[in-house]
C-alpha cells in the first residue's frame, strides 16, 4: 500500500521535472531577452550614460530633462496626431469594405477581392513604403498624375509639413486596411443569419439591421481591432523613416523614429530609455 | 398578327424584367470593390513593369502598367550595386531557422502549460502573458547592449536567439492543446507511454492547423522584420532583404526607379507566389489571431 503511494508520488515528481524541462527553453530566453532588458531599462534610466563613458547615477534627473526637451513634446504630439488619423481611417474603411464584401456575390469574386485587399499586408512595410515614395513623387509619380487628371494641382506629398502626415497615413492604410477588412468580415460571418431574417420579417431597413444587429454583435471585434491598431500606430516606424525621414522638420518624426535616431545614430542611450519609461 | 405577337413578346419581356429587377445594389457594390482592388493591385503592376523596363526609360508619364521593350538591365544593375542574392539568402535562412525553432520552443512550453501539472504553473503563465502588454521597443536598448556584451552584435544569432521566444505563440498553441480530448493520452499512458511520447506522437500530430498558423505568422513576421536587423546587423553580407532595399535606395536617392523597382520585384514576387498558393491558410492564420480573443 505505502509502496504504491510512493510510486504515485514518484510519478508526480517525474511529471513535474519533465514539465520544467519543457518550459525551460522558453523561460531561459524569456528571462534573458525580455525580463532582463526590461528591468535594465528602468535601472539605466536613472543613470547618465552614453555607452562610451561609465554610467553615472543621476536619479530622476533624466525624467526632468525629458520634460525640458522641447522636441520630445513635438514628437509625442506628432505620433498621437498620426495615430488619430490612421486608426479611424483603417477602422471605418475596413468596416465599410467588409460590409460590401459580406453582400451576396459569387464565391470566386469574393475570394478575388479578399486576396487583392489582403496582399499588401503580407508585403513588408519597408517595401510598401519604398513603393509609395515613388508613387508620391511630386513631378513623376502616378499619384499626382491621376490627381492631375481630376483637376488637382501637383501636391508635394513628402516635402510639405501639411501633406506629409497624409502621405504616411495613405501608405499605412493602403498596406493594413485588408487586415481590418478580413477580421471584420470574419466577425460578421459569425453572426447567425436568422437574426437578419427575423429583422427583415419585422420590416427593419438595411441601415437598422446594421445599426442594431451587426454593430452590437461586432463590438468584441471592434474593441480588439481598436486596441491593436492604436498600439500599432503609436509604434509606427518604417513609413515615416523611409517616406519622409521624419521631416520636413519634425512634421512626421514619431516616438520610435526619434528613439532610433537618438539611441542608434547619435549614441545617446538615455534619451530612448527616458522616452520609453515615460511611455509606461 | 405580327404586331400582336411582338406586343405579347414585349409583354413577356416586361414580365421577365419585373421578376428579375436589375440588381443595382450588387452592381454598385462590385464597382466600389473593383475600384478598391484596382488601387491595391495597380502600384505593384507599376513597380513590376518599371523593373522590366530599360534603366533609362522608366518614370514616364502617363504611368505604364505593363512593361514595354522588356529587359533585364535593372536586375543586373541591382547585383552590380549590392549583394542582393546574399540579402535574399539571409532572409530565407533566418525566417526558416526562427520558424522551426519557434515551433519547437513554443510547442514544448505550450504542452507543459496545457497538459502537465507542476507548482507555479498558473503564475508562470500569467507572467509570460503579461509581457505581451509591453511594447517591444522598451527593451531594445538594453537588448542591444546585452547582445553586444555577449559578442553577438553583427551575427545572425543576435536575431535568431531572441526570435525563438514568443509568448504569443505559447499562448496560441496552449489554447489549442487544451481542446484536444484526453482519452488518447490516457490510453497511451496505460500502454506505458512517457510524457515526451505523448507530446511528440499524440499532441503534435493532432495540432496541424494551429502549428501551420504559428509557422505562417512567424515566417511572414521574420521575412518582413526591419527594426531588429537594422540595429543588430552591420555588415552588408549579413544583412536581410528589408534593410538591403533601403541600402540600395540609399545609393541612388529618389530618382532611380528602375533598379529599385527590380529589387522590390525580387522581394515581392516570391511572397506573391507563396501567398497565392497558400492564401486560404495565410488569411485564416492572420485573421484567426484577431478573432480568438
Amino acid at each position: 500500500m505505502s509502496n504504491k503511494v510512493m510510486t504515485y508520488k514518484a510519478m508526480k515528481r517525474r511529471e513535474m521535472l519533465t514539465a520544467y524541462a519543457f518550459i525551460l527553453p522558453t523561460f531561459v530566453g524569456f528571462v534573458i531577452f525580455i525580463v532582463g532588458p526590461m528591468l535594465a531599462s528602468f535601472a539605466i534610466s536613472l543613470f547618465d550614460w552614453n555607452m562610451l563613458t561609465p554610467p553615472r547615477f543621476i536619479g530622476l534627473a533624466n525624467f526632468q530633462q525629458l520634460f525640458n526637451d522641447s522636441r520630445i513634446g513635438a514628437v509625442y504630439l506628432t505620433t498621437f496626431k498620426l495615430a488619430f488619423m490612421i486608426v479611424p481611417t483603417n477602422m471605418i474603411l475596413g468596416l465599410s469594405l467588409a460590409v460590401l464584401l459580406d453582400r451576396k456575390m459569387p464565391g470566386l469574386v469574393r475570394s478575388f477581392f479578399k486576396v487583392s485587399f489582403f496582399f499588401p499586408f503580407v508585403v513588408s512595410a519597408v517595401a510598401v513604403s519604398i513603393i509609395w515614395t515613388f508613387m508620391f513623387h511630386r513631378d513623376l509619380g502616378p499619384f499626382n498624375y491621376y490627381l492631375g487628371l481630376l483637376g488637382i494641382d501637383r501636391i508635394p506629398w513628402l516635402n510639405s509639413s501639411t501633406y506629409s502626415p497624409f502621405a504616411i497615413m495613405i501608405a499605412d492604410v493602403w498596406r493594413n486596411v485588408g487586415f481590418y477588412v478580413l477580421v471584420f468580415l470574419g466577425g460578421m460571418q459569425a453572426i447567425p443569419r436568422d437574426f437578419y431574417e427575423a429583422a427583415e420579417v419585422d420590416g427593419a431597413s438595411v441601415w437598422k439591421q446594421f445599426r442594431h444587429i451587426t454593430l452590437p454583435l461586432l463590438s468584441p471585434t471592434i474593441l480588439f481591432l481598436t486596441v491593436i491598431s492604436v498600439i500599432g500606430a503609436l509604434q509606427i516606424f518604417e513609413q515615416p523613416q523611409i517616406l519622409t525621414n521624419g521631416g520636413p522638420g519634425d512634421a512626421t518624426r514619431t516616438i520610435v523614429l526619434y528613439l532610433y535616431e537618438q539611441g542608434f545614430r547619435f549614441f545617446d542611450m538615455a534619451t530612448p530609455l527616458r522616452l520609453r519609461s515615460h511611455c509606461l | 398578327m405580327a404586331t400582336q405577337a411582338a406586343a405579347q413578346n414585349t409583354e413577356a419581356v416586361k414580365l421577365q424584367k419585373r421578376r428579375k429587377p436589375i440588381p443595382w445594389g450588387t452592381i454598385f457594390t462590385l464597382m466600389i470593390l473593383g475600384v478598391g482592388a484596382l488601387l491595391m493591385i495597380a502600384p505593384f503592376m507599376w513597380i513590376i513593369s518599371a523593373a522590366f523596363g530599360k534603366t533609362t526609360e522608366v518614370f514616364v508619364l502617363p504611368p505604364r502598367w505593363f512593361p514595354q521593350n522588356p529587359s533585364l538591365e535593372n536586375f543586373e544593375e541591382v547585383f552590380n550595386q549590392v549583394p542582393y542574392h546574399l540579402f535574399m539568402f539571409n532572409s530565407v535562412k533566418l525566417a526558416v531557422i526562427v520558424t522551426i525553432g519557434q515551433l519547437i520552443t513554443c510547442s514544448m512550453a505550450a504542452f507543459a502549460f496545457a497538459r502537465l501539472q507542476f507548482p507555479g504553473k498558473n503564475i508562470l503563465f500569467v507572467i509570460l502573458l503579461s509581457s505581451l502588454m509591453i511594447p517591444g521597443q522598451i527593451t531594445i536598448v538594453p537588448l542591444f547592449i546585452l547582445v553586444r556584451n555577449l559578442g553577438l552584435y553583427n551575427t545572425h544569432l543576435a536575431l535568431i536567439l531572441p526570435g525563438l521566444i514568443n509568448p504569443f505563440g505559447v499562448f496560441l498553441l496552449r489554447q489549442y492543446f487544451v481542446t484536444i480530448p484526453t482519452e488518447l493520452e490516457d490510453a497511451a499512458r496505460v500502454d506505458g507511454a512517457n510524457v515526451f511520447t505523448i507530446y511528440w506522437r499524440i499532441i503534435l500530430p493532432l495540432s496541424g492547423p494551429v502549428l501551420t498558423t504559428l509557422a505562417i505568422l512567424t515566417f511572414v513576421g521574420m521575412w518582413n522584420a526591419y527594426f531588429f536587423p537594422l540595429i543588430m546587423i552591420n555588415s552588408p553580407q549579413l544583412q536581410v532583404i528589408t534593410v538591403g532595399l533601403t541600402l540600395l535606395r540609399g545609393q541612388y536617392g529618389a530618382g532611380a526607379l528602375g533598379p529599385i523597382a527590380a529589387a522590390l520585384t525580387m522581394a515581392i514576387v516570391p511572397v506573391l507566389i507563396v501567398f497565392l498558393l497558400l492564401q486560404k491558410y495565410i488569411i485564416r492564420s492572420v485573421v484567426s489571431t484577431g478573432l480568438k480573443t
